[in-house]
């Protein structure tokens, strides 16, 4: 069995890292879309999932990053893959004074007020002219998907493999302490403060990296597409599908749901709405704990 | 404009959110339940309020014992059918009904896209104003607010004087202690669920007289209720009506002062500040 899966992996990832080279463009951008998904899923996993914080505005994370490139590749002619880089580094030292903040409230209110974030920061970058206002940030002209799309497969790949690291490590077990009860890990010598606020930054950090490769792709971003609540819940979704808190759940709710979502979002966003949402409630109710968890019971193979 | 008369739009604006707070209230009490999708409870009320005026030509005051009565049936539907069933805990104890609820909103905004259409809608209806010593105060917002506190008085007697709103306050402060006394908690989680969402579409009926709302600001409405039962207090009913009264004064004030684009932030600019200062709320009492 664990064969089989790693070497299913494996000729996965060789798929993944011939398709530009091999497919035609409706392809790699249908891949390039869902890589942007699942990466998202993985950042909120880290900081709702292990960390146990449910975040309805992690897509703020993704905005940041993708105006930080912007900025440094207009204002100081920056190649693009190093704007995003530190793009993505803008996004996690955000998350920095921010988690200090916003991770003092708890449950429903760290839910909305993290929402309440990402449209705050949507308003204040509408109202700035210096940002392009509504009608967005434009870049040079000239974007290269098979660049955008490699940046787009390695932070996904970084990603997992963070979680990964998380999901066996002490650190991993910490944060699944103050997930079950935040005073108890307080009581056990955990620093609730810092784990949860290193967790958050590396959420942040995921989503800054996919928002700059996202700015280059579309070659400008205005603020209605960067800080979506769509999105937020398009996360929110992937990863209760495939399982919270789990190292692979992110991943296959991704894939799944990725293709449902682009079907539907372009032709019928009312229709979008009602089957996402309705979808959600439907898994909740019909299966919380998400597919891979459910896989995992089914053949017995348990993660510890 | 006058100060004074920013004053008075803010109070009857405050009136409304009122009433919307208190159908947020009620469901937090009893079920310890945030509900993501009560705004866009309000504004379907409003858009069936809009519609019924502009299409059919009927007061809305007539259609107002309509949209509370389905507000009743659909949020009794959404305790009995859905909350109730929820199997367990995903990742933190409230997550599973926070994330619940906001699916639901979701999708009750996709509905009421796919019924009503995108546009804009409000009620024309009693477009006059009284001049009172040089404040203008419009006929339709005077209706709204005197209309809602009606209602919120009606909510109020109901809960403190009759069997049922003994049963719910029993149960929003010690549901053992409720169960040991004989009220059947079900009943009395679904009968507050739909009160809560009935009083939900009673405002969203009102506010469609003094707001031009479409399906997709459901969740505007949503952090407006949960601001003010913030700064009131969760669970707290009389906090409800001060801390509408400092959000209604808010809205008027930052929307004059600093202008319509980024006024649209600051319910949630406020939600965030009374959130982290004040947990406990404005007349709260310090718990732990």
């Amino acid at each position: 069995m664990k064969r089989f899966v790693l070497a299913a992996a494996l000729l996965a990832l060789v798929v993944l890292v011939l398709a530009p080279l091999r497919l035609n463009g409706y392809f790699v951008n249908l891949i390039y879309i869902t890589m942007v998904y699942v990466g998202l899923a993985y950042g909120w996993n880290i900081i709702s999932g292990y960390a146990g914080y449910f975040s309805f505005g992690q897509i703020t994370f993704f905005g940041v990053g993708a105006y930080a490139t912007g900025f440094l590749m207009n204002g100081l002619h920056w190649y693009w893959m190093l704007a995003a880089l530190v793009g993505g580094i803008v996004a996690l030292l955000f998350a920095y004074p921010l988690g200090f903040v916003m991770l003092r409230l708890r449950g429903p209110f760290f839910a909305m007020g993290m929402f309440g974030m990402a449209q705050t920061v949507r308003v204040l970058i509408t109202a700035t002219p210096a940002t392009g206002a509504g009608s967005g940030l434009y870049l040079p002209p000239g974007s290269d998907v098979t660049s955008v799309y490699y940046w787009t497969l390695a932070v996904v790949l970084g990603a997992i493999a963070l979680t990964l690291w998380i999901d066996g490590s002490a650190f991993g077990l910490r944060l699944q302490a103050l997930r079950e009860d935040e005073q108890v890990a307080g009581t056990l010598a955990v620093n609730v403060t810092r784990e949860k606020i290193v967790a958050f930054m590396m959420s942040a950090l995921i989503a800054g990296l996919i928002g700059g490769g996202f700015i280059y792709f579309l070659n400008y971003i205005e603020p209605d597409a960067a800080f979506s609540s769509r999105l937020d819940l398009q996360s929110v979704v992937m990863t209760i599908l495939g399982g919270v808190g789990t190292v692979w759940g992110p991943l296959i709710g991704g894939v799944v749901m990725t293709q449902i979502a682009e079907a539907l979002w372009a032709r019928y966003p009312q229709g979008y709405l009602i089957a996402f949402g309705g979808l959600l409630v439907a898994l909740l109710i019909l299966l919380p704990r998400g597919i891979v968890p459910a896989v995992m019971a089914r053949f017995g193979t348990a993660d510890e | 404009m006058h100060v004074v008369q920013i004053v008075v739009n803010g109070l009857l604006l405050g009136g409304v959110f009122a009433l919307s707070a208190l159908g947020f209230n009620i469901i937090f009490g009893v079920m310890r339940v945030v509900n993501l999708a009560h705004g866009d409870i309000v504004v379907l009320a409003a858009m069936t309020c809009a519609f019924a005026f502009g299409s059919l030509g009927l007061n809305p005051l007539l259609v107002l014992p309509v949209t509370v009565i389905a507000g009743f049936l659909a949020g009794a539907a959404i305790h009995g059918l859905l909350l109730r069933r929820l199997p367990g805990e995903i990742a933190s104890a409230e997550a599973s009904s926070l994330t619940l609820t906001f699916g639901l909103s979701f999708f009750l905004a996709g509905s009421g896209l796919a019924i009503f259409g995108g546009t804009f809608r409000s009620v024309p209806y009693l477009t006059g104003a009284f001049q009172v010593a040089g404040i203008s105060v419009p006929q339709a917002k005077l209706l709204a607010f005197v209309a809602a506190l009606v209602l919120a008085l009606l909510l109020g007697l109901f809960l403190r004087f009759t069997v049922l709103g003994c049963a719910i306050r029993a149960t929003s402060q010690h549901v053992e202690g409720a169960l040991a006394c004989g009220i059947d908690i079900d009943r009395v989680k679904t009968l507050s669920f739909g009160l809560g969402t009935a009083v939900a579409a009673a405002a969203g009926t009102l506010m469609s007289m003094i707001y031009n709302l479409s399906p997709q600001m459901g969740v505007e409405f949503t952090v407006n209720a949960f601001t003010v039962v913030v700064i009131g207090g969760l669970g707290n009913y009389a906090g409800c009506v001060l801390g509408a009264i400092v959000l209604g004064l808010a809205d008027e004030l930052t929307s004059y002062y600093v202008g319509a684009n980024l006024s649209e932030a600051a319910p949630y600019v406020l939600f965030i500040l009374v959130s982290l200062l004040r947990p406990s709320g404005l007349l709260g009492r310090k718990t732990t």
